[in-house]
């Protein structure tokens, strides 16, 4: 059986679409063979996640939206320099309470700015070929999947040594010294991107921006993030952040 | 989890699909406090604390609707639970920062450390899964995105110009592309056992 057939099987066995007789091949080929029931258990997790993500969108940020207000307002009941006191006051002191509040709303927006942390999503590495034995490419995936960004980097540079222009490991080598704070080092790996066409050109100025933030340089972030056109996949997350600083 | 009879507490979960604001606003005055003090208590500050209840809220919220989640314990040690390992979580991820844990002793009932290591489970294959997505070529994503969102197979067909035939089979051939990539993944134990 091709495994196209195969996909074929689990999708009519999940959309109830078997006839008797295939229902009894795939019962009998996963009785048979763990390997087969292990990825129709697979398949059939990823049907349930579709079916169930794809669809809530809406529904899904209505209730953040709900959550976000209710933890609004409850975090300000909570915190003790919002509590309102009844105070006759002349009208000339409304307008020093003003700028008071105008300078207070500067400090706790200074104080409460985005953090890197609160933005970063750190992409998974996936370097090895099927088949193909490199104990390098394994090394560098594994060191890297398991946030151990110092081996990474050993290890990616060594694989840009053969292959200097190579966008992916550029990219990840890239991520491992940023998150290392060798933030000089990083931006270096990041423009070459930048200045580049590659596919990778778009995230690394989103990582790069994100670099800038972590060392809290905020004109340099915004600046990167404004390059960032609305056809890159960063492009939401870009226009978030831009909102935050 | 053992039997089903759901508890008491399962109304927060409820409350979660069907967004009704007053009982989430008792979610917050009742549950929130013992985890902004924990959070503040180990490097972090109320608007930290206000992310990582809002996000663990959603995570319940997701896999109730996906899993059909019944709480049959009570909810506020498994809640408390699940914020407090989540942000340890966040604090590995931040190498900048050096990171002292107040660690209480609490005793946390068994059936919920139980149910928010399922529910930790089932974040992180979202979080997999969503990666992996990602990297699926585009055809492949509107295929699927259409086939999820139309449900109705034929109507999918037409509004893609194709017969059913081929929808159905490009369809299964996008997921089973999916479920390779995630048995690929280095990822995939952590994941495996959720099945």
């Amino acid at each position: 059986m091709t495994p196209e057939e195969k996909y074929e099987l689990f999708e009519g066995k999940i959309s109830d679409e078997l006839s008797n007789k295939e229902e009894e091949t795939l019962s009998q080929m996963i009785k048979e063979n763990e390997v087969i029931a292990e990825e129709f258990r697979m398949y059939r997790e990823w049907s349930s996640y579709l079916d169930s993500n794809l669809n809530l969108e809406k529904e899904q940020s209505d209730l953040e939206h709900s959550l976000k207000e209710i933890g609004d307002s409850f975090f300000e009941e909570k915190s003790p320099e919002k509590e309102t006191r009844i105070i006759k006051i002349p009208s000339w002191a409304y307008a020093v309470a003003a700028s008071v509040a105008i300078v207070l709303g500067v400090y706790t927006f200074t104080k409460s700015g985005p953090v890197y942390n609160d933005y970063v999503t750190i992409p998974e590495l996936s370097i090895t070929e099927r088949g193909g034995e490199s104990p390098l490419l394994k090394q560098a995936e594994v060191s890297f999947n398991s946030e151990n960004y110092g081996d990474a980097e050993k290890y990616l540079s060594e694989l840009l040594k053969n292959d200097d222009a190579n966008s992916e490991y550029l990219f990840y080598l890239g991520i491992a010294l940023m998150e290392q704070n060798k933030h000089e080092k990083a931006s270096e790996v990041f423009e070459q991107l930048i200045q580049g066409s590659s596919i990778f050109m778009y995230k690394a100025t989103w990582f790069e921006a994100l670099n800038q933030l972590k060392q809290k340089n905020m004109d340099r972030c915004t600046e990167l993030l404004r390059a960032i056109p609305q056809e890159a996949e960063n492009y939401k997350q870009a226009q978030k952040l831009l909102k935050k600083l | 989890m053992g039997n089903n009879k759901a508890h008491a507490d399962h109304r927060y979960i409820e409350a979660l699909l069907t967004n009704d604001s007053l009982i989430l606003k008792e979610i917050y005055e009742k549950f929130a406090p013992k985890i902004v003090g924990y959070i503040k208590k180990n490097s972090g500050n109320e608007t930290r604390a206000q992310d990582i209840i809002q996000e663990t809220l959603i995570t319940i919220y997701k896999q109730a609707k996906e899993k059909e989640l019944i709480l049959t314990c009570p909810f506020d040690a498994y809640f408390f639970l699940l914020c407090k390992r989540k942000w340890l979580n966040e604090l590995k991820k931040n190498t900048s920062k050096e990171v002292t844990i107040n660690e209480e002793v609490v005793s946390i009932h068994d059936e919920s450390a139980g149910y928010a290591d399922e529910t930790l489970a089932f974040e992180a294959r979202n979080k997999l899964f969503a990666q992996v997505f990602d990297q699926l070529g585009k055809a492949c994503k509107e295929l699927l995105k259409a086939t999820f969102t139309i449900k109705s197979m034929e109507e999918v067909a037409l509004k893609l110009g194709q017969s059913y035939g081929y929808v159905r089979k490009k369809k299964s051939l996008c997921i089973g592309r999916l479920t390779k990539m995630v048995q690929d993944s280095p990822k995939y134990n952590q994941i495996k056992n959720l099945l």
